[in-house]
């Protein structure tokens, strides 16, 4: 029981910390709160369903497939979508709901609202103290832990992660030491959305596939951002494993509990909002940006 | 020349802001903006960086104030008034902010690495980033704390060596005295001194009117976005007017 709580806390959270910390860095560079983040993470399941299933290519070609197809979308989605209305906090709401609201669509037109799977990179399982671990979990850890270390570095020790942390501290003098911020926007989104594509990749073997299956990581994802502090990385990295471990709690320990799961997060969020509304780590906007 | 502003109006809706002004700074200066509260001497600075167009393009993109802006800003010849503000940082002018704005939740050796964010390579960054801390020995012990934590003077210094690291050739500097202690304003008015000693033009814009005019080399005085008097520190004090009206000593 208790490895199991651990295990799925490890995939859980992790998958949470990927998806919050690619939502929260594209907030905190243009203030965009990108309701359609997930929907990007349910495309990179389809697109490796699809690139596995009905074209017969090897899983891990789906994967770089999926990641680079579904950063180009977002790209493009961008562009043409949220760039124009980028000033206007309140259009680019409506506006990423609807965008999730068409991939949506589009999933259920092509696949139809079955349930689909897509078989495991690697088989078999070994067992500890009874438990059974399947290898396929112990490399989604695996890989969300290297792509979360990744990120770390790519903020910390790169140009880029300099402009975007600049960005997302203050648009305005971030233009004054000759950053591009409409740019540095843009290059944000990339790695965000690519950031949800690898979330896809790494979890599509564990889940089932539908398309609806973004709803459920928008609320958790959102209440880890809350939790965590909007805008704050590390918030985001330790919101979602303390979600993840909330979760996994109340699935194996409460009678019934995989009922109540969704019911958690929002628990969680509202306590926080009441509690301390700027999250774990979050900053009180003093100012404006 | 180095730098030539020419019949400058900004209007923001209905507010006239800027009133046809045209002024200029050359080579090695030192040149002073002073004046009373919303004279309009930080939308000016903000004019001549590109801030003010920024700003129009993120209003004419949302609801917000309507800008206009008419007339020419010249650096080094060629106009700016066209270019955005990125761009023209990377042509050597540069702007240390009002309120000083460190990147609050970055450590100050992030933050001036940011201020040498368009240098080409490491070797130059690495000479810069010791140019500061010679200026600013407090900058180099704090390099591993986070900006926002620093104090009010440790920050303007941060503000000004940030802005220094991609070595300017004129330096816009906003009210780098507002907030501190008098010792404190002491010490950063000296360094000001310093940096113009190391070849770099400065434009400052200061309610410290006493301070400011025994070292800059040229002063005009604001008014209601207009230029009302022009002149070396010793010349403004003599007009009785200019003296009491608008400078207040």
């Amino acid at each position: 029981m208790l490895l199991d709580i651990i295990i799925s806390t490890l995939i859980n959270g992790s998958v949470y910390a990927l998806l919050a910390i690619g939502f929260s860095l594209i907030f905190g560079v243009a203030r965009i709160v990108n309701i359609a983040h997930t929907a990007f993470y349910m495309i990179a399941a389809y697109c490796i369903y699809f690139i596995t299933n009905s074209l017969n290519l090897h899983p891990l070609l789906g994967m770089l497939t999926a990641i680079v197809l579904v950063t180009l979308i977002g790209l493009i989605s961008y562009k043409f979508f949220i760039d124009p209305i980028r000033e206007h906090e309140a259009a680019v709401l409506i506006a990423t709901i609807a965008l999730a609201m068409i991939l949506q669509e589009v999933m259920l037109l092509i696949f139809t609202g079955d349930f689909l799977s897509v078989p495991s990179l690697i088989k078999g399982y070994m067992e500890f103290f009874g438990v059974r671990i399947a290898f396929q979990q112990l490399l989604t850890i695996g890989v969300a832990l290297v792509i979360l270390a990744a990120v770390w570095v790519l903020l910390r020790k790169t140009r880029l992660g300099l402009a975007i942390r600049s960005t997302a501290n203050d648009r305005e003098v971030a233009n004054l030491m000759g950053m591009n911020v409409a740019q540095v926007a843009m290059m944000t989104m990339g790695v965000s959305v690519a950031l949800a594509a690898f979330t896809g990749a790494v979890v599509v073997p564990l889940t089932i596939l539908n398309p609806h299956m973004w709803m459920h990581p928008l609320i958790m994802m959102m209440a880890v951002v809350v939790l965590g502090g909007l805008g704050s990385i590390k918030g985001s990295f330790v919101g979602a494993y303390i979600l993840g471990m909330a979760e996994s709690l109340v699935v194996f320990l409460i009678p019934m509990g995989s009922f109540l799961k969704g019911s958690v997060a929002l628990s969680i969020m509202i306590l926080v909002l009441l509690i301390r509304p700027e999250g774990l780590f979050g900053v009180a906007f003093e100012e404006e940006r | 020349m180095l730098l030539e502003v020419s019949n400058l109006t900004i209007n923001y809706d209905k507010a006239m802001i800027i009133n046809d002004l045209s002024m200029h700074v050359d080579s090695g200066e030192l040149v002073s903006l002073v004046g009373p509260n919303g004279a309009g001497k930080s939308t000016l600075l903000r004019a001549i960086t590109g801030l003010v167009a920024w700003e129009r393009e993120i209003t004419r993109r949302s609801v917000g104030e309507d800008i206009t802006i008419e007339g020419t800003v010249k650096f080094e010849g060629e106009r700016i008034d066209q270019i955005p503000a990125h761009k023209i940082v990377a042509r050597g002018l540069i702007h240390c902010p009002e309120r000083r704005r460190p990147f609050r939740e970055m450590s100050t050796y992030d933050n001036l690495l940011a201020g040498g964010y368009l240098l080409k390579n490491k070797k130059e960054m690495e000479e810069n980033l010791e140019k500061v801390y010679q200026l600013f020995p407090i900058l180099k012990e704090r390099s591993k704390q986070i900006s926002g934590t620093l104090s009010g003077g440790e920050q303007q210094m941060l503000a000004i060596g940030r802005a220094l690291m991609f070595k300017p050739k004129l330096l816009c500097i906003d009210e780098p005295s507002t907030g501190l202690a008098p010792m404190i304003r002491q010490e950063v008015f000296d360094s000001i001194v310093d940096i113009r000693k190391l070849g770099i033009t400065v434009l400052l814009v200061e309610q410290e009117v006493s301070t400011v005019f025994k070292m800059s080399t040229r002063n005009y005085v604001l008014s209601s976005g207009k230029i009302i008097a022009e002149g070396t520190g010793k010349e403004l004090l003599q007009d009785e007017i200019i003296r009491k009206t608008y400078l207040g000593l």
